[in-house]
């Protein structure tokens, strides 16, 4: 488990990835090559993964997201310091924050 | 994902639309669609102003939205979907238009309820209000869908040049009335409407909208804002306003200032409590921020997590969705 900032990178097993993302072609990469796992929309700071790999988005613009690193990869991110993840599977999840009658994303 | 970039810029561009080119794109989107260009195009400065310029209009025919957007839309979708297929078609989308879907979105909800409001003081008057807001073509705010069909057609370009250069338009057989963009547009980095300091949405005209992190609040409430006490929130009778008025206040000053005192500490920071009268407790996590800032200090911050929590371990885990005991991250920056 690893955490940069508001996004949480958990490992989890191959075998508990659901069949079809197994295949999935997964996310496209920004004009930077890069897997953007969370975007900050005023600043454009982003968490995210550069080097071979997939992000594979499963419901909604805020995750959570399936990322599949074959040889592991590293998390940037403008203000926080680099996370160097093993190979593997990962869910990525945003951090929330709660809200009477709802909750609300966090980012930073 | 360069073309999301653009389209996100699109979506929230200000400053004085480019009139010439804006034009150009409504011409082009009538002969796309198969009709006659429009005779007459009517500038208004904001959708407030052109809902009010609809309504004058003599003489304009009918409204040829089905025609000029939601056609060429939906026979492109299905091109694209038949070229895709199901899976491929559902990859685009995520990447394209699923990005910008929800900000731009919430925001056009946000311009709609506005001028609703601003127009129809009495409820009966909405429903006239609401029906020319229907027959507006998004523009700029189009730009969750533009996304997803840049670069595979020429179909919609005239619509995709309207938005690149103006906002919402209205278009009907022999005339149009088109919207300039926004002067002034404050979002938090989440994309929502956000600014404690004035109108985070607003035209030229004086349309405009409040708002603290998405949620609508009054303008006068904003100005109230700069001299709040910490006795003036306790007083605050309206949850959600006072929930804002503590968020801008600092929770950190208010908790100095209010006297509360830590309920639980651990190695994942701090778990506060504050009780207030006729309302669910505010408890809150207090972390601190693993990579240091430029000038070597460590960023401390508040996250409101559900009255029930107990430690502050367990109120971390719950940000991101996890039980306190499944919470154990190896390395955080």
């Amino acid at each position: 488990m690893y955490r940069q900032g508001d996004v949480l990178i958990m490992a989890v097993e191959e075998s508990a990835v659901p069949a079809p993302f197994l295949k999935a072609s997964g996310e496209l990469r920004d004009g930077r090559g890069r897997l953007v796992l969370a975007l900050g929309e005023v600043t454009g700071h982003a968490h995210a993964v550069q080097g071979p790999g997939r992000l594979i988005r499963e419901a909604g613009p805020f995750g959570p997201m399936l990322l599949h690193l074959p040889e592991g990869g590293r998390v940037v991110h403008e203000e926080h310091a680099t996370i160097a993840l093993p190979q593997g599977w990962f869910r990525v999840v945003r951090q929330r924050e709660y809200a009477p009658g709802a909750i609300r994303i966090v980012a930073d | 994902m360069q073309h999301v970039n653009s389209w996100r810029d699109v979506a929230a561009a200000t400053g004085a639309a480019d009139r010439a080119a804006a034009e150009e794109g409504v011409r082009s989107a009538y002969r796309l669609a198969g009709l006659a260009e429009p005779e007459r195009i009517v500038w208004a400065e904001s959708p407030r102003a052109a809902v009010e310029a609809v309504e004058k209009l003599t003489d304009a025919g009918r409204s040829v939205r089905e025609e000029v957007r939601t056609r060429p839309w939906a026979e492109e979708r299905r091109r694209m979907y038949d070229e895709l297929g199901p899976a491929g078609w559902s990859a685009l989308w995520s990447a394209t238009g699923a990005q910008l879907w929800e900000t731009t979105a919430a925001l056009a909800e946000r311009i709609r309820a506005g001028v609703v409001a601003d127009l129809a003081p009495r409820p009966t008057e909405e429903g006239a209000v609401r029906l020319v807001l229907l027959d507006a073509v998004l523009g700029q705010h189009d730009a969750a869908w533009l996304a997803a069909f840049d670069g595979r057609g020429d179909r919609l370009t005239g619509l995709a040049e309207v938005a690149r250069n103006a906002g919402w338009w209205w278009p009907y057989e022999r005339a149009v009335v088109i919207s300039e963009r926004p002067e002034v547009l404050h979002r938090d980095e989440a994309g929502r409407l956000d600014h404690g300091e004035g109108p985070a949405l607003a035209y030229r005209d004086g349309f405009a909208l409040y708002a603290w992190r998405g949620m609508p609040v009054p303008a006068a409430f904003l100005a109230e804002l700069a001299s709040l006490t910490p006795q003036r929130i306790r007083e605050e009778e309206n949850a959600e306003l006072r929930r804002v008025m503590l968020e801008y206040y600092g929770y950190d000053r208010y908790l100095t200032e209010s006297g509360a005192e830590p309920v639980h500490r651990d190695e994942t920071g701090i778990l506060w409590r504050i009780a207030l009268d006729g309302d669910e407790d505010v408890v809150m996590v207090e972390m601190v921020n693993s990579t240091p800032e430029p000038d070597g200090t460590h960023r401390t911050y508040w996250l409101r997590v559900p009255p029930g929590t107990r430690t502050a371990k367990d109120g971390v885990a719950w940000t991101f969705g996890l039980e306190g005991a499944a919470y154990a991250p190896v390395r955080q920056t």
